[in-house]
This record gives structure tokens, C-alpha cells and sequence, in this order.
């Protein structure tokens, strides 16, 4: 243990001691100074006179939407293509491994650039928008659509409200689900009475000003890692699928249950035993491939921060660091909330 | 994988001793040749050609060097870097010389350990619309999305320059300039920004060129040119003074046809010097007499440097301007070897 | 005297080139309790399971209840809601408690609420005599435990037959009885019941009849009491000098 340390702050010293020799700044109070670059797609307020440190939370939050999409997103399209390769109908069951093979021997950064100029090339310029009653609209430079301005705090509560919608579905609580759509409806309400308005997207000389907008480089670095890390997860699926016990299915189907039923109440929840170890390394992967993203222009951790600040700053080793250490942060929660989830559910009933 | 590519030189740095940045001169001899970074591919400053050879005039400076220093502008390695991992590369020793269109900064040259030999190219940025899109000035963009390469004074630039005229603009920033310029084809932005040198060149490329129009405004000073690692000044002199070798020769009219005649027969005391008939500019430097003779054969002086691969003679047809030289209404001006 | 409940006719059945049931005939009657023997690998568990549709054949008919197994997913779906299997692995689902085993196809397959299922499964748990066992999960339970709460998970369908496929085979010694007790008490109560056992103490207990079964073909069908003191057959006398 002593001599670790030793060790790392000789390092570390040595490192710092080479800097400046070298004469290359080092240090962390870049974080403070004045970004002076804008950001096209943020979840929170940036503008170009904002400083480096809030430029790195936008490319954080970025990076975790995407991955927090993509990841739902996979899932959900994985299991569907791995339970699809059981089905009866041999088309669908065809189709499955099609996909499985296709996607998975595609090198994942040709799939992103596919998807990205097949989503510009597909769409009509700002001027040729598609147009749904004046409200939406849908152009080669995103999908604009009206948001609500919310007063402070406004979209905590409704943040609040929809985990707590989202959680009653899972639970199956109906009261929970009632309560919280009417309280729901009651802040929209007092919203709009209230000051805050609705921005409707309107179109200026160039382009759409106002409302929301859903930028083509989210769609296609969603579409591309979602269906990409899907394949993967199809074949997990169905290596969990496969380790079920034939007597399991004898049993159901001598219950009469249906084939629907037999996969969801006795074939996936212990096909789970086999699929989260294993899962837990595709959400892995699907975080750190996010950063791919760079190629397209959309802002993530890397492009942002270990793209553009690093070119203004200069500070490699600090902002490789940093990044490094938010990637590791990332990877090492994603991996705690697996294991927790694989404890709690997937190991159900195995553990005497 | 990005990050992995700066781990051995973070870690050599991590682990070793800064001496290793001395004595570039006799590493490069011992070796036999010389890396110089280059950009990934920008139409007459560093392109492959069909046959995979490096063109163009940021390549030819690196030709001039290794003449100078090397004896023959063939020992030479060229490593295509991104503008993100140049100054990387640079600082760790992983190239020696780093002539790529990257820009010369006060931050760069005093905060990133890196020293720039001289101005190899004076560029601006400056913006690449479509005719069809009816804007005549960059003063009226407010509201554009505009395409631009990360990692490059581009971005910084376009932000001032809307901030400071009360514009908004939306960038979409892609890694590498094949992107850019593919983006801004399929219409994702209404703008391509970078210096003019490289929307001229990236013009080119596009289908039906003439479609598109570079504005008249240049917003940004991109003095472009050759650095090096701080803390070599012998290397860092040689660097400068190929540079400046390549200027005087153009003012003082020795040619790559006639600088072998003029080596023997020319009686003017500063071609005299040039050619090493005369002083000890080589020696000075720690080289022999003919050095700037070397550099001139290989690859000639800067006028025909510039016509070959920027101006008449090439495709991009770019007009000399700035890049006259000081007695010819341009800001090319070299310091007299004596 | 009604149909027989299940009817069994010249049924063929092949696992690639072995023949596993050669040409088999077979009426149970309600309230019938038939005992099915034989050697092993002569097609005995081959036969109950084709009677629930866990198996196909390749040739013949089988009816249950007047339904013809082969007239596809529906018929084979009510079929199986009328006839309980109990497997020789027990084959609970390991990661649903007790009660979830029990409620499980009451709930889904014969749409009973939870409350209807659970009162269900106790009442069938007490019939098994391990009602404090419902919030255990299956691998908490010692094995003749849980072939006690695998025949309740077949009663809580409320079948009119029931079928066992060596229900004390993978057991040890020492809980043979408590489920042969379980089974006894069910044969008692006079529900129609196929078994395949080696257990020649149930057979002669409970069973009505005794089928004995050798390389796919029915050898000999009897009442216990004929087939143990005078088979006819030498294939029987061979089977029943090694195992008594």
C-alpha cells in the first residue's frame, strides 16, 4: 500500500515536474474560464460566454442520454429479436438472425455514419420542412417541436411526476398511476395559466427558432448504437433462452400455459440468470462506443471536452484524466446497478 | 481507441526524464530521417497522391528540411494527425516537425511547450455558402447553422465573430474535415466555415463547385506554419532558417533551375552567402555550407512553391495577396543571412 | 359403462430411428388407475407424455375427453387443462415462490383472480400436507417436498386426470413415502390416474390395472393380481423376477 502511493505521487509529481519544464500549463482552473464556443444540442442552459466546467456537464449529460436512450432502446429491440428467433414462423425467426448477423459484422462507426446521412439525405431543408399544423416540424436539421417554458423548479416537479408514472406502471399500482396523471394534469395546467408560455418553433430566415428540437446526430447515434448493440444482445438473449431447462417448458406447457405466457413468466425470469452478467458488458460497451459520437457532431463527453476544450486548452493529460475518470465513474455504476438488479431479481429463488 | 493513442507518450511522460528533448538534430541523424506531422488530407498543403506519396506545400517544407538537415528531402516520414492529436504528438516527441494548416496562437506557443518557426502561410477564415441561398455577406447569417471542424481556432473564431455582431448560429462540429464537408453537402448546415485556403481546397471536392460561393469576409489572422518542440533551439533554428531560406531565395531570384549555376558562377555577396561560397551560415547553424543550396534544389523557392501547389499552376488557383512577399505588396519577409 | 377418457389407438412413435412405441392401444376409463411398467427404454414415459401432447406421434390417435391431440394449439391447450402432470424432476419453476408455482396457471390459463388462486393453493398445499411451505421458494424444500407442491401445482388446475412420469424415481429412499402417501391418498379419492412407476408396492396397492410395456408394445395388461402371481407373458416373468 505505502509503496502504491509512493509510487503514484512520484509519478505524479514527475509529471507535473516534465510539464513545466516542457513549459505546457498544467492544473485545473481552465475549468473556470470562458468556454467561447457554442453547443448545438444541451440539456441545460449554455451559451458561448458560459465557462469550460459547465461546457463539461453538457457534454456529460449528453453522453448519458444518449447511452440512457440507446440503452433502454436495445434492450427492449434485443429481447424482441432474441425471443423472435424462437418463434414459430420461420420468417420471423429468419428475419432474427438476418439482423443478428448483419448488424454485428458491421464495423459500428460505418453503421453511425449510414444512419446519420441517411436521416439528412432522407429529410427536406429548413425552407421544405414537413409540416403538422403549423406546430411540427420536420427538417434535414432536426424535429422541431413546441416546449413548454417552465418557471424554476417547474420541470423538476415535472420530472418527479414522470419517474413516479413510470415507476407505478412498473409496479402495476393503480392508484399510483391516477394520482400521478391527475398531478400531471394540474401542473400543466397551472403552467400555462401561469407565466410560462409555449414556444412554438417559427421559421426565420435560416431555420426553425423556438420550441424543441430533436437534432439528426441524436437520431441516427441513437438508431445506429441501439440497433447495433441489439444484435449483441439478441444472441445473449438466446444463450439465456437456450440455458433454460427443457423440464421448464415441459412444465409450463403441461400447465396450458401459452407460448406467451411460458416466455414471460417462466423462460425469461430465469433466462435472466444467464442474460444480466452479460448484459451488463453491452450497456458497458454501448456507453463507451457512445463516444463515436464525435464523428457525427454530436456533442458528447469526448467531442465537447476531449475535443474542443482540449484544443483550446491545450492540458492533455488533465482532460484525458478527467475523461477517463467520468468514463470509469460511468462503467463502474452502470456495473453496481447490474449487480444489485442480477442480486435482487435475476438470482431470485437460487439462493437458499 | 483515441485515448489509447495519447497512453505510451502520456505514460513516457509520466515515467521519464524531460531530457529526451534535446538534441533533435543528432536523433534525427542517428535515425536516419525525420517524422513531420501533416494534416489528413488538404488539397495543396498535404494530400496523397494516386500513388500514396504526400503532396503539397506543407509536405515540400518538410522535403526542404530534411534536404537541409538530412542531406536529401527523402528522409522524411510523414504521419497524417488530426489538429486534436497534433499538439499531442508534438509535445511528446512523437514528430518532429508539425507542418499542418495549424494556426499560429499566442495559448499555442506559450502554453502548449511548442515553438513556431515562422509563417509558411498567411490564411484567414472565412465562410462557403450556397449561391441559392441569396446571402451575399457574412453579416447576414444570423441564425445559420454552420459546419466546422472540432479541435481547430475555427470554432473559437465563429464564435466571436457572431457573438461580437449580436448573431446567433447553431455549430455542428465534426472530428475530421471529410465530415464537414459531407454534412454541409447533404445539408445539414447552411455554412461551411474554415480557413479560405481549405474552402477553396474543399471546394474542389464538391460536385459543380461553382454552386457554391466563398464569402468576401475574412474574419480571423491564421499566420500558418511549421512549429516545434520547445527547448531544441538548434533544431528550432534550422526549422526557422528553411523557412527563411525558401523566402530569401524567392527575393533574391535563385531558382531550382539555377541554383546549381548560380552555386558556382554568381558574384552577388548575399547569393554568394546563400549558397555557402561565402560566411559561416552553415556552419552557425551547425550544418555544412550548402545547406540552403539543398533545400532550393529540392523543392525550390517559395514562389514556386506557392504557384505549384496553391496558385496558377495548381487547381486551387488561389491568389498570392497576402503571400506576395514584403517588396511586392505581400507580408513574406525575410531576415539577411550574414 | 361411458367413453373411455383417454383412448389410445395403434400409436406409433419414433426418435429418429428408434421406435418408441410400436403400434400401442390403450383405454383408461374415468376413475381408472392404471400403472405403467416395464423395462427401461421401452417407450413407458414415451406414452404418458403423449397423452398431455408433450410428445407427437407419428401414426395412430389419441383422445382425451373426446378430443383429438392432433387437431393442433387449441386442442392440445384444453387437453391440458383437464389432465395434471407430475415429471420425475419435479420440475418446479425455481424463481417463483411455492404459492407463485400454485398460482401461476390458475391465474393466466384459467382466469381466476389472485385471491380465488391463492385460497387454490392452500386448499391444495393442506391436501399435500405442507401448507406452512407456501412463501419458500423450491430449492428451500427437500425433494419430497417439492414433488408434494408439484402435484399440488397439477391439482390447483383442477384436472379430471392426472398423469405421473416416475414421480418418486429421482427421490431418495427416505421420502418415497411421503409422496407415495400423497399419491395413494389422491388414488383414494378416486381421481383418474395414469403412473409410471417401478414402485411395485404402489402398483399393487392402487392400481386398477396393471400395463406392463416392453420395446413399444404392450406386453401384457392386467389386474395387480393376476399380473403379480400368474403373468402370462415370459417377457413379464423375466421383468418381475429382477425387480421383486
Amino acid at each position: 500500500m505505502v509503496i502504491v502511493v509512493v509510487l503514484v505521487s512520484w509519478v505524479i509529481g514527475n509529471t507535473f515536474d516534465n510539464l513545466s519544464t516542457r513549459g505546457i500549463a498544467s492544473g485545473f482552473s481552465f475549468l473556470q474560464s470562458t468556454a467561447g464556443f457554442g453547443i448545438s444540442t444541451s440539456l441545460i442552459e449554455f451559451s458561448e460566454a458560459s465557462s469550460i466546467g459547465r461546457a463539461f456537464w453538457v457534454g456529460l449529460l449528453n453522453t448519458l442520454l444518449v447511452s440512457a436512450i440507446s440503452v433502454a432502446l436495445a434492450t427492449i429491440l434485443g429481447f424482441a429479436f432474441g425471443v423472435a428467433r424462437f418463434s414459430g414462423n420461420w420468417l420471423l425467426a429468419r428475419l432474427a438472425a438476418v439482423y443478428v448477423e448483419t448488424l454485428r459484422n458491421i464495423p459500428l462507426l460505418l453503421q453511425i455514419f449510414f444512419w446519420y446521412f441517411a436521416v439528412l439525405r432522407s429529410l427536406p431543408s429548413p425552407r421544405q420542412s414537413f409540416d403538422l399544423m403549423g406546430l411540427f416540424f420536420l427538417n434535414n436539421r432536426g424535429f422541431y417541436v413546441p416546449a413548454l417554458e417552465i418557471f424554476d423548479g417547474g420541470g423538476w416537479l415535472l420530472s418527479v411526476l414522470i419517474a413516479l408514472l413510470i415507476t407505478a406502471f412498473w409496479q402495476r399500482q393503480q392508484k399510483l398511476i391516477s394520482r400521478s396523471c391527475s398531478g400531471m394534469a394540474v401542473l400543466l395546467l397551472v403552467l400555462v395559466f401561469a407565466n410560462a408560455g409555449i414556444s412554438v418553433p417559427v421559421l426565420r430566415s435560416f431555420n426553425f427558432i423556438g420550441g424543441a428540437v430533436l437534432s439528426p446526430e441524436l437520431v441516427a447515434l441513437v438508431i445506429a448504437l441501439s440497433t447495433y448493440t441489439a444484435a449483441f444482445i439478441a444472441e445473449i438473449v438466446r444463450a439465456g433462452i437456450q440455458s433454460v431447462p427443457r423440464g421448464q417448458i415441459e412444465a409450463a406447457n403441461a400447465l396450458s400455459l401459452s407460448n406467451k405466457d411460458r416466455m414471460r413468466f417462466v423462460v425469461i425470469p430465469q433466462a435472466l440468470r444467464v442474460i444480466v452478467p452479460l448484459l451488463t458488458n453491452q450497456y458497458l460497451n454501448l456507453t463507451k462506443n457512445s463516444s463515436l459520437a464525435a464523428a457525427i457532431a454530436f456533442p458528447d463527453l469526448v467531442s465537447v471536452f476531449a475535443g474542443t476544450v482540449l484544443n483550446i486548452t491545450g492540458q492533455a493529460i488533465e482532460i484525458i484524466g478527467i475523461t477517463m475518470a467520468v468514463y470509469l465513474t460511468i462503467s463502474l455504476a452502470i456495473a453496481m446497478a447490474m449487480n444489485a438488479f442480477n442480486r435482487t431479481t435475476a438470482m431470485r429463488g437460487l439462493s437458499p | 481507441m483515441r485515448i489509447l493513442r495519447y497512453l505510451v507518450p502520456f505514460l513516457s511522460v509520466v515515467l521519464f526524464g524531460a531530457a529526451t528533448s534535446a538534441g533533435t538534430l543528432d536523433t534525427i541523424k542517428k535515425k536516419g530521417w525525420l517524422t513531420c506531422g501533416v494534416s489528413q488530407g488538404l488539397p495543396g498543403f498535404s494530400v496523397p497522391d494516386a500513388k500514396g506519396n504526400w503532396t503539397g506545400i506543407d509536405v515540400d517544407f518538410c522535403r526542404a528540411v530534411a534536404a537541409v538537415a538530412l542531406g536529401s528531402p527523402d528522409k522524411v516520414k510523414f504521419r497524417p494527425l488530426s489538429t486534436k492529436e497534433a499538439f499531442t504528438a508534438l509535445q511528446f516527441g512523437e514528430i518532429h516537425i508539425l507542418s499542418r494548416n495549424v494556426t499560429w496562437t499566442q495559448t499555442r506557443d506559450s502554453a502548449l511547450g511548442v515553438n513556431f518557426a515562422g509563417i509558411l502561410y498567411y490564411d484567414g477564415q472565412g465562410f462557403m455558402v450556397r449561391r441559392d441561398l441569396g446571402v451575399r455577406s457574412a453579416r447576414e447569417l444570423d441564425g445559420a447553422a454552420v459546419c466546422v471542424n472540432s479541435g481547430s481556432t475555427t470554432e473559437l473564431n465563429l464564435s466571436d465573430y457572431f457573438r461580437s455582431h449580436g448573431m446567433k448560429y447553431t455549430p455542428v462540429v465534426f472530428e475530421k474535415s471529410d465530415e464537414v464537408l459531407a454534412a454541409y453537402r447533404a445539408g445539414r448546415c447552411d455554412v461551411f466555415s474554415t480557413d479560405q485556403s481549405g474552402l477553396y481546397a474543399q471546394r474542389l471536392k464538391l460536385p459543380k463547385g461553382n454552386v457554391h460561393m466563398i464569402l468576401p469576409e475574412v474574419i480571423s489572422k491564421e499566420p500558418l506554419g511549421p512549429a516545434v518542440r520547445q527547448g531544441d533551439d538548434q533544431w528550432f533554428n534550422i526549422v526557422r532558417w528553411t523557412l527563411f531560406a525558401l523566402i530569401g531565395a524567392e527575393e533574391l531570384g535563385v531558382t531550382k533551375s539555377n541554383v546549381t549555376v548560380l552555386e558556382k558562377k554568381t558574384r552577388n555577396p548575399a547569393v554568394r552567402r546563400f549558397v555557402g561560397t561565402e560566411g559561416k551560415a552553415g556552419a552557425n547553424l551547425g550544418l555544412d555550407p550548402k545547406w540552403a543550396v539543398r533545400a532550393i534544389t529540392a523543392v525550390g523557392n517559395y514562389g514556386e512553391l506557392f504557384e505549384r501547389h496553391l496558385g496558377n499552376k495548381s487547381r486551387l488557383k488561389i491568389s498570392r495577396d497576402l503571400n506576395r512577399l514584403w517588396n511586392k505588396g505581400g507580408l513574406h519577409y525575410a531576415p539577411p543571412i550574414r | 359403462m361411458s367413453d373411455p377418457v383417454i383412448k389410445v389407438e395403434q400409436v406409433h412413435k419414433w426418435f429418429g430411428t428408434h421406435q418408441a412405441l410400436d403400434g400401442v392401444d390403450l383405454s383408461v376409463n374415468t376413475g381408472e388407475r392404471i400403472v405403467v411398467c416395464g423395462p427401461s427404454g421401452s417407450g413407458k414415459s414415451t406414452l404418458v407424455r403423449c397423452m398431455n401432447g408433450l410428445e407427437t406421434v407419428e401414426s395412430g390417435r389419441i383422445t382425451v375427453n373426446q378430443i383429438d391431440l392432433a387437431g393442433g394449439t387449441t386442442a392440445v391447450e384444453q387437453v391440458r387443462k383437464s389432465v395434471g402432470m407430475v415429471f420425475q424432476q419435479f420440475n418446479l419453476f425455481p424463481h417463483l415462490t411455492v404459492e407463485e408455482n400454485l398460482c401461476l396457471a390458475p391465474v393466466r390459463g384459467l382466469g381466476l383472480s389472485e385471491i380465488e388462486a391463492k385460497e387454490r393453493a392452500e386448499k391444495y398445499l393442506k391436501r399435500v400436507h405442507i401448507p406452512e411451505q407456501a412463501t419458500k421458494f423450491p430449492l428451500q424444500l427437500s425433494g419430497g417436498q417439492q414433488q408434494r407442491v408439484a402435484i399440488a401445482r397439477a391439482l390447483c388446475m383442477e384436472p379430471k386426470i392426472m398423469l405421473f412420469d416416475e414421480p418418486t424415481s429421482a427421490l431418495d429412499p427416505e421420502m418415497i413415502k411421503e409422496v407415495l402417501d400423497v399419491i395413494a391418498e389422491l388414488a383414494a379419492d378416486g381421481m383418474t390416474m395414469v403412473c409410471v412407476t417401478h414402485e411395485m408396492g404402489l402398483a399393487r396397492a392402487m392400481a386398477d390395472r396393471i400395463v406392463f410395456l416392453d420395446e413399444g408394445q404392450i406386453v401384457e395388461e392386467a389386474s395387480p393380481l393376476e399380473f403379480f402371481d400368474s403373468p402370462k407373458s415370459d417377457r413379464t416373468k423375466q421383468f418381475l423376477s429382477r425387480i421383486l
